[in-house]
């Protein structure tokens, strides 16, 4: 059966760093099963609207990539916080254009969305090597993750 | 005083692109560069990992269109393990593929381009977006779009595991059949997804073709150019996807060549330009001869216009129908108007949506043997299909165990790259007459290569919301001396 809270880990496992999402939600998937819905994915852009529609709850775990915080950091990011932008692309519409669009739609969307990030430092070259502090800080990323999911 | 201006990242584009253009003295164009961030590392990461894992590994490339990765280096292995698939195997893979063609082409359609020819390129900045687009249509056609790509996504997880990164893909074959009980499902989408082909056709002549400015832009000569043009047909020279034969035209609509994915190295060959990362395929038995149009260059041109006119006609009887208008239309074979690219998405999504009607409808799709062992050892495989942005090629060398040697992939937006850096240095050469650059002329400079729909194959790491537009003007010396954000 659905659960009502979903969490959504987005990254890609071949871009270093950014695989930190998908690993964190992997690692929560395990400890507490059956307590949401755990998705790992690639996706992004209005194609993440798929995912999220249906649910109450939602907790998107993300790389971040500020530059502002030292490698490792956790970053709890409030959606009401963030600017949409004018010109989104399907690429780069983010969750402030997703949930104008599932207003202006009507449809069921989740009225609570965290977005929990990791200040990461390599995102760019193709390859599974991660940065050790990113490595080190995961057990701590699970934790903030479980600690949203009721 | 001369003035180089940036728009970097460019909106709306899968992935990240950079336009650089030159101002002469007196406020006109001198050059305009397209510049991609070329894929790194691919062919490194690929050497000693097993063959097999090329389909899994090369769908993580990019989260945009995984599937069409997935089933080039599925493809590849049975050519690497010289083992040809089950009939039934083929099937399933050709429908799930046409699925993929249909959700992906709507996606273009209503996201990308829809902004441009259904709100307007002049409209406000703030409207030029799917919500413009809706406002304009109907909040109900944004519904249909969103539960159309939902159903659609929905039986390819159920096909093929995953939608983003399908475990479906075998050397000779496909990992589970499609059970019957399941059958109605994917005939019940597809009798829906030819009918939102149908309506998306009818909002394109309603909204697009009947409106004169929008027809005066597809014509435009900033947007054309006449060059040779590539996509994979079948059998009677048709469209096809998934399968088939790489067949080129000349500028004129002659055929120039037809030959096998194996023998693509024959054909083409790649040149580089000190100022972009990408290489730039070009017909090889023509030569490269610059970014120029005519038969004496050997710039070519994939996606959808390219497809269209690679071909003789369309493979399914409603798609044929739309090509035949389209053409009428359009002045006859071939179109060389980069902005009718979104015209033949649409007739494109149309045949997709056709095929696979026919394919659901197939009592050979629930056969449950889907899959030839592979025996043979493997040398080399070849593996090509036409991705929503054009043909693409998946090439690997291995030792006798099948471990990875050796990689090449030439990817659609590769293929296309210098017919688009043409189109972005033409455009912004028609558009920008006395320095004058304001958000409209910029849209419609990205207008020309956004027809193409580019993805420059990229990871998944913006922060939502966060990835504005820069427009950057320097002076000659390079010192920044205005910048425009669209945050």
């Amino acid at each position: 059966m659905k659960q009502k809270t979903v969490v959504i880990g987005l990254g890609n496992e071949l871009f270093g760093d950014d695989a930190v999402g998908l690993l964190a939600v992997r690692r929560s998937a395990q400890i507490a099963p059956g307590q949401a819905d755990y998705v790992e994915t690639g996706l992004h852009g209005v194609a993440l609207l798929d995912l999220l529609i249906g649910y109450e709850k939602a907790i998107i775990v993300d790389a971040v990539k500020t530059g502002r915080h030292p490698a490792g950091t956790i970053l709890d990011i409030e959606t009401g916080r963030l600017n949409p932008i004018d010109n989104p692309s399907p690429h780069f519409t983010g969750i402030p254009e997703l949930i104008r669009l599932a207003r202006e739609l009507n449809v069921c969307f989740p009225k609570e969305i965290l977005i929990v990030g990791m200040e990461v430092v390599n995102t760019e070259d193709m390859g599974t090597e991660m940065t050790g502090e990113v490595v080190a800080a995961l057990d701590q990323l699970t934790e903030r993750i479980l600690s949203h999911v009721p | 005083m001369s003035r180089k201006v940036t728009i970097d990242p460019i909106t709306r584009l899968e992935g990240h692109g950079k336009i650089d253009i030159f101002l002469n003295d007196n406020g006109t164009v001198d050059r305009a560069y397209f510049q991609v961030p070329e894929l790194r590392g691919f062919e490194r990461f690929a050497i000693g990992r097993p063959a097999e894992d090329m389909p899994q590994i090369t769908s993580r490339i990019c989260g945009v269109c995984p599937t069409a990765h997935h089933m080039a280096a599925t493809k590849a292995l049975d050519d690497l393990y010289n083992v040809d698939p089950p009939v039934a195997a083929k099937k399933v893979r050709e429908m799930l593929y046409n699925i993929f063609i249909i959700e992906d082409h709507a996606l273009h359609f209503y996201y990308l381009a829809g902004p441009d020819f259904v709100v307007g390129p002049h409209a406000p900045k703030a409207e030029r977006n799917i919500l413009g687009v809706l406002g304009k249509v109907g909040m109900e056609i944004g519904l249909k779009v969103i539960g159309t790509r939902k159903q659609l996504r929905e039986l390819m997880v159920l096909a093929m595991g995953k939608a983003a990164h399908p475990v479906f893909g075998l050397p000779g074959g496909i990992s589970k059949p499609i059970a019957k009980t399941d059958q109605q499902r994917f005939i019940d989408a597809a009798d829906r997804a030819v009918e939102f082909g149908q309506f998306s056709l009818q909002l394109f002549h309603d909204v697009v073709l009947k409106n004169k400015t929008y027809v005066d832009h597809i014509l435009s000569d900033i947007y054309t150019h006449e060059t040779y043009y590539m996509g994979l047909v079948d059998d009677n020279n048709r469209v096809n996807f998934y399968d088939g034969n790489v067949r080129i035209v000349t500028p004129e609509g002659k055929e120039f060549s037809r030959f096998a994915a194996r023998d693509y190295l024959d054909h083409m060959a790649e040149h580089v330009e000190p100022w972009s990362y990408i290489k730039f395929p070009f017909l090889k038995q023509v030569g490269w001869h610059g970014f120029k149009d005519g038969p004496d260059s050997g710039v070519f041109a994939v996606a959808p216009l390219a497809r269209l006119n690679a071909a003789d006609g369309m493979a399914t009887p409603l798609a044929q129908a739309a090509y035949e208008h389209y053409f009428e239309t359009l002045g006859g074979k071939p179109v060389h108007h980069t902005l009718a690219n979104s015209w033949a998405r649409l007739i494109e999504l149309l045949q997709a949506a056709e095929r696979m009607r026919e394919l659901a409808n197939d009592p050979e799709i629930v056969n449950p043997e889907v899959r030839s062992m592979p025996v043979e050892t493997p040398v080399e495989g070849i593996g090509v299909v036409e991705a929503p942005r054009g043909t693409l090629f998946h090439h690997y060398r291995t030792d006798e165990r099948g471990v990875i040697t050796a990689a090449n992939l030439i990817v659609a937006t590769q293929n296309n790259a210098a017919r688009i850096a043409m189109s972005v240095d033409t455009a912004a050469r028609g558009l920008i007459s006395d320095g004058k650059i304001d958000d409209g002329i910029l849209n419609m400079v990205e207008m020309a290569f956004r027809a193409y729909d580019p993805c420059n194959g990229c990871a998944t790491h913006a922060l939502p919301g966060q990835m504005p537009l820069q427009v950057r003007v320097y002076d000659m010396k390079h010192s920044l001396i205005q910048e425009i954000r669209r945050d």
